[in-house]
């Protein structure tokens, strides 16, 4: 799987680079700059691009714009945003254009290499990943609003591992329960929300998230 | 004597609709309200009548006058009512030229009002009584129904009170000079006061910078009344070489020591000239020395005034920045502390972990993968504790972004709904920034934690220097910036910036608490990539 990695801090891209070549990815550019990340994604064109939220020249947010520039101009390019901390604004921003392939995960989630790289693959396959602090933040902020109070505390649990990209079967053995279960909860969670039902897991999860940006 | 019963009908109907206005009765409508709106402009006819029958005989006037009035009524009620109190003090004005007349030595017998004014002893007084009466009726109207003009004469009376206290600018001791020439042209100096007739006008000049002077000595300072009488000398000199020049252009009857008496043949030109010479030199020699006087003339009010607005100001940031350097001991103090607690001792617990998993690595391989887990596991959570530190010190994406998409995101985290109304037409500096987006959060986790609201609605907006934010909330209310450490925290950190929070919270609510800040705008931010 082609990778391209943008990260300012020699160490952390360094870092980055030895830990993907060891999982078997191949990292076709690791650069330092948004300009760079811009050109390498869209000239290489990777499975997906792993990107740092602040990169020069500005210092800001430089790596997301660029990320999002990067989208605009080639739909659905996979691109898995790291960042030191995790805003609902910027998961905002990354899941608007709705067509998947997107993630946003704090750096320190790249410790767990099996979570990190199933991640990496979820993106590239045109998924949506959410880092859990996101995904709290969304259920902190419309659990008092009405179509959520209605789900059970299980249905909750569900809806969240959902907004974080797992699929049916990660969640019931996270949960400790069977697949079956888990589609049913799904089943219920969609009827309760208003939701359309679909076969594809992408197509879930941007669903509800756009429910629950509204 | 019938017009001055219908003028004084007039100006009382004009005082009964001011005084029944002022009480907020509706105006009626239909035809009532038509006479009443046209009424005003009305009472410009007679007014127009008087001042024409009064103008002295031209009876060509009087339709002339009588046409214009009509005109302004039809065309333009409204500025023509604006325009009464200016006839009625112009009848004023004209009393005491009348009455002035008779002290000149007049004997045409003119009706004025409601006196059959002539020389003698029923004359003069009656007249000046009664054009005093006009006056002050005149102002009053001005006043009250605001025409134009009622704006300046509100400001000089409020400065002239004021300058009992304070003194008056140098420029308005200068337009004193006009002022008063006026006054003094009006009312005739002749034998009005027992003064010497003003023969030539370098007479009026002195008189008036004598006047003038006088006035600026009384309530202003020694080099402004210096001043002004180093101009009146250059003027005079000055008007010397004018006479001197231009004669017989320029009317003069008598010029110091020469009598000129309107012709040149009764004195020489040319001693006109010398003292108009000898003037100038005074007063070209005299203005430098005037001048360095009138800079060191330190006790001046408006200095003064100045010094006092500077020590005032000088108080309050002094007490600002030592607020300021406090807030900021305080907060390093407090990352310090978070930091020697939190992020170091988990970075000391992790190289210790990583230390017995290198010496038990070769006897216990297993023991040793689990303590690099712990390891792993304290790194994890000192970056957590790391990126609340940071958050308090500096909200990322204000950083990134800047006052309204902070402000958005900060909507976003709270567990509220929040409606957003940002109208920033540009970037806020960031220290200003930094300081209303944590004044703004201060007061959305306040909303949170006590407020038991619903929902919460942010304002931000910016006009004339000054940003204005406004957080309302539909909550239970009784928020007091004087209890507890919260808001007035906030409003100390505003200060630095002279800025100011404003809290309105009724028993039962709502909540309103508004932020002032004044602060310049740069242009919005341009994507650079």
């Amino acid at each position: 799987m082609r990778v391209v990695i943008a990260e300012d801090l020699f160490l952390l891209r360094e870092g980055l680079v030895r830990l993907l070549t060891a999982h078997g990815f191949e990292v076709v550019a690791a650069v330092a700059s948004a300009p760079e990340l811009l050109r390498a994604l869209l000239d290489e064109r990777p499975d997906v691009g792993i990107v740092d939220v602040r990169l020069p020249p500005t210092h800001t947010d430089d790596g997301l714009r660029a990320a999002l520039q990067a989208r605009r101009q080639v739909p659905g390019l996979p691109v898995l945003v790291l960042s030191q901390y995790v805003e609902q604004l910027y998961a905002r921003e990354l899941l608007a254009d709705q067509a998947g392939g997107v993630g946003y995960l704090l750096k320190d989630r790249v410790f767990n290499d099996e979570a990190f790289t199933t991640a990496i693959r979820g993106v590239a396959a045109g998924g949506t990943v959410l880092d859990p602090v996101v995904v709290q933040k969304l259920m902190v902020r419309h659990s008092r609003t009405e179509p959520l109070t209605r789900l059970t505390p299980r249905e909750h649990d569900v809806l969240a591992l959902m907004a974080e990209g797992r699929s049916n079967a990660a969640i019931a053995q996270r949960l400790f329960v069977t697949e079956k279960a888990v589609s049913k909860h799904a089943a219920g969670i969609f009827a309760k929300l208003d939701l359309a039902l679909s076969d594809d897991d992408n197509r879930r999860v941007l669903a509800v998230l756009a429910y629950l940006g509204s | 004597m019938l017009f001055a019963i219908v003028l004084l009908l007039t100006i009382g109907c004009i005082a009964f609709i001011l005084v029944r206005g002022a009480k907020g009765t509706p105006r009626p409508g239909g035809l009532r309200g038509r006479i009443r709106d046209r009424g005003w402009a009305l009472l410009l006819l007679p007014i127009a009548m008087s001042a024409a029958v009064m103008a002295g005989g031209a009876h060509g006037l009087i339709p002339a006058e009588l046409g214009l009035a009509a005109l302004a009524i039809v065309f333009a009620p409204k500025p023509a009512a604006k325009l009464v109190p200016y006839g009625v003090l112009g009848l004023a004005i004209f009393g005491i030229m009348l009455a002035r007349t008779y002290n000149d030595g007049s004997i045409s017998r003119v009706q004025y009002l409601f006196v059959d004014a002539g020389w003698g002893i029923w004359g003069a007084p009656p007249v000046l009584a009664e054009a005093g009466l006009l006056f002050v009726i005149g102002l009053w109207l001005l006043l009250r129904l605001n025409s134009p003009g009622a704006g300046t004469v509100r400001a000089l009376t409020a400065r002239w009170l004021a300058s009992g206290r304070r003194g008056i600018s140098g420029a308005q001791a200068l337009l004193l000079i006009p002022v008063v020439g006026l006054a003094v042209q009006l009312l005739g100096p002749g034998n009005w006061f027992g003064w010497q007739a003003i023969d030539g006008l370098d007479v009026a000049v002195m008189d008036l910078t004598l006047f003038a002077g006088a006035l600026v000595l009384i309530f202003r300072s020694r080099a402004w009344a210096a001043t002004l009488a180093e101009a009146g000398l250059l003027v005079l000199g000055a008007y010397g070489w004018v006479i001197t020049v231009f004669w017989p252009v320029v009317p003069g009857f008598a010029y110091g020591f020469a009598d000129l008496n309107n012709s040149p043949a009764s004195a020489h030109l040319w001693t006109v000239a010398v003292e108009g010479s000898v003037l100038l030199a005074a007063g070209l020699w005299l203005a430098p020395r005037v001048m360095r006087h009138h800079l060191t003339d330190l006790p001046d009010p408006e200095l003064a005034a100045r010094a006092r607005h500077l020590t005032q100001r000088v108080q309050t940031l002094t007490q600002t920045r030592h607020d300021a350097v406090d807030t900021a001991a305080a907060e390093l103090r407090r990352i310090e502390r978070d930091l020697h607690d939190g992020a170091q001792a988990r970075l000391v617990a992790l190289g210790m972990s990583l230390q017995a998993a290198q010496r038990l690595f070769p006897t216990n391989p297993e023991a040793a993968l689990a303590l690099v887990a712990e390891a792993k596991e304290s790194s994890s959570l000192a970056l957590t504790e790391l990126r609340d530190l940071v958050r308090g010190i500096y909200p990322p994406v204000l950083a990134d972004r800047g006052l309204a998409d902070a402000i958005r995101a900060l909507a976003l985290d709270t567990p509220l709904p929040v409606e957003l109304d940002l109208d920033l037409p540009g970037e806020v500096k960031l220290p200003v920034a930094s300081a209303v987006y944590f004044s703004v959060a201060e007061a959305l986790a306040n909303v949170t934690k006590h407020a038991g609201a619903r929902a919460v609605r942010i304002q931000f907006s910016y006009s004339v220097g000054m940003l204005r934010a406004q957080v309302t909330d539909d909550g239970s209310g009784g928020a007091d910036p004087a209890l507890g450490t919260g808001l007035a925290g906030v409003e100390r950190r505003l200060a630095t910036f002279d800025g100011i929070l404003a809290v309105s919270s009724p028993p039962g609510g709502p909540t309103i608490l508004v932020i002032e800040v004044p602060c310049a705008l740069s242009s919005p931010k341009i994507s650079s990539c």
